[in-house]
């Protein structure tokens, strides 16, 4: 039984930052192939700081700032960028900060990741983290699907689908990438406040290449832009990955073969999604 | 490999929207790795082992293999450029380059033509990855930090402009080297673990200030 708490914990702890990524990637159709640069600048501000100072809020504090001001960086390049420019140069972003964090042993121990770092108080069991986790997914979930049928939703759209045409109509692109990206930045932030005091670990292998390319699937598979699509395909996508764990195979092959099987699932959400995904803009 | 990647992951995606084989491929590419790694392990390995037979130049150490496969990649460049511009064949790449439809009415086939580039395109990567298993060594996953830097190149460079992109591969290769591993006016040093991370935010700094690239280049208009 612990088991399943624990999947559905992982599951609803991965949510916001999903969620946060399906909104920039999924509905704004903005190639922003960074989502884990956010989430190691907000891990690991947040608990150096909270280790520091020995003080959860200035931690928050801190992580929120962190977070905030990569996702405005990566909005600017948003905007200075052609999209597939976008796409590979907020990947060499991403890259270049896991970069700092592995070299930069004196302040996050490099590839030592930062052991025992501190639970919230009311936080000890999985079960704990289970209410805790479907509480915060639940209510952020409520929170974007709002925002996504409520105005900024609508213009979100509108940008994605005719720029300069939504331009034309007065929707301020510059506005609507910032709070689209700092949304992406809480979510991050949420996810990683709550997944790596549960594994008591902040590690750098947390942030690698298999770790954004399952955010790509589950938002491609769910149906970009859709919050009850993306839940569902992370709810199925995160059983298949954690059923995998019973397969007969040692880990070097696990490993290899879970790669293979979320390629496949990739190019086959991608080839159902074909005309979705990046549709063709309309005209008359 | 290039034919299947082209035939199986861009053409089909490219008709619908063309950022649709950025994501295709990026499935493809994860593929491959877990298959390289299923099959070779993740252990580095070396296409040539064993000592390399070095002279000094000048105070600088450099292998017969280096200057092999320097001379390999200027012949290399070489022949592109004579073929590219100085060729029917190469005309006829570049129109198809810089107006698909417009080299089709004019009787060009450019679906042979694509299906060309990217097979050439993709002799050179392979080129490029065995000239660096035997310079260095080779692992099933060393390929992803690599593509980025050859994305970044040909950004920076100027998109569409393949000499620009070539200047600016060298460029990032060049900051790789020299701005690591250096006392800086005897006051800052860049440790040698952050060699990608110099070059690649160097360009993305260059990019911010210039984003159309170094060489940008209009496209005709009528």
């Amino acid at each position: 039984m612990n088991f399943v708490y624990h999947v559905i914990a992982i599951i609803a702890m991965s949510a916001p930052n999903i969620l946060g990524f399906n909104l920039i990637f999924g509905r704004g159709k903005i190639f922003h192939f960074g989502p884990l640069g956010v989430s190691i600048v907000a891990a690991y501000a947040t608990f150096l700081t909270t280790m520091a100072f020995g003080s959860y809020p200035l931690g928050l504090v801190a992580g929120f700032a962190a977070a905030a001001i990569v996702s405005a960086f990566f909005a600017w390049l948003s905007l200075r960028l052609d999209a597939d420019g976008f796409g590979v140069m907020s990947i060499a972003v991403h890259l270049s900060l896991l970069a700092v964090v592995l070299n930069w042993t004196s302040l996050t121990r490099g590839a030592l990741g930062i052991p025992r770092v501190p639970r919230f108080p009311f936080l000890h069991s999985t079960v704990d983290f289970m209410i805790f986790s479907t509480i915060v997914a639940v209510l952020w979930a409520f929170v974007l699907w709002k925002i996504d049928r409520g105005t900024f939703g609508r213009k979100l759209t509108a940008l994605s689908e005719h720029e300069w045409h939504a331009k034309a109509l007065g929707i301020d692109r510059p506005f609507i990438h910032l709070i689209v990206f700092l949304i992406g930045g809480v979510g991050a932030m949420l996810t990683n406040v709550q997944y790596h005091q549960y594994i008591y670990l902040v590690h750098p292998s947390d942030f690698g290449y298999p770790a954004f390319i399952f955010f790509v699937t589950v938002v491609v598979a769910g149906g970009p832009g859709s919050v009850r699509g993306c839940m569902l395909s992370l709810v199925l996508i995160s059983l298949l990955r954690e059923g995998m764990r019973f397969l007969p195979l040692s880990a070097n092959i696990l490993g290899p073969v879970r790669l293979i099987l979320f390629g496949v699932i990739l190019f086959v959400a991608v080839w159902v999604r074909r005309d979705t995904l990046f549709p063709k803009q309309r005209t008359v | 490999m290039t034919w299947f990647t082209f035939e199986i992951f861009v053409n089909p995606f490219y008709k619908h929207h063309r950022f649709l084989p950025l994501v295709t491929t990026i499935a493809w590419s994860m593929i491959l790795d877990g298959m390289m790694l299923l099959l070779f392990e993740e252990r580095p390995r070396s296409i040539l082992p064993g000592l390399k037979k070095t002279f000094e130049i000048q105070g600088a150490r450099i292998s017969v293999e280096q200057c092999i496969l320097i001379l390999l990649t200027l012949v290399a460049l070489l022949a592109f450029a004579y073929v590219f511009h100085r060729t029917s064949f190469g005309r006829k790449l570049r129109a198809v380059v810089q107006h698909d439809s417009a080299a089709l009415s004019l009787g060009i086939n450019s679906a042979v033509l694509h299906r060309v580039i990217f097979i050439v395109s993709g002799v050179f990567a392979g080129a490029g990855g065995i000239f660096i298993g035997i310079d260095q060594n080779l692992s099933p996953t060393f390929a992803f930090p690599l593509t980025i830097k050859a994305y970044a190149a040909i950004i920076a460079g100027g998109k569409g402009n393949i000499w620009g992109a070539i200047f600016c591969a060298y460029l990032i290769a060049g900051l790789e080297q020299v701005l690591v591993g250096v006392h800086w006016f005897g006051a800052f040093y860049v440790p040698a673990g952050y060699q990608q991370t110099v070059a690649l935010l160097f360009i993305i700094f260059f990019l911010l200030l210039k984003p159309s690239g170094l060489f940008s280049s209009q496209s005709r208009t009528a």
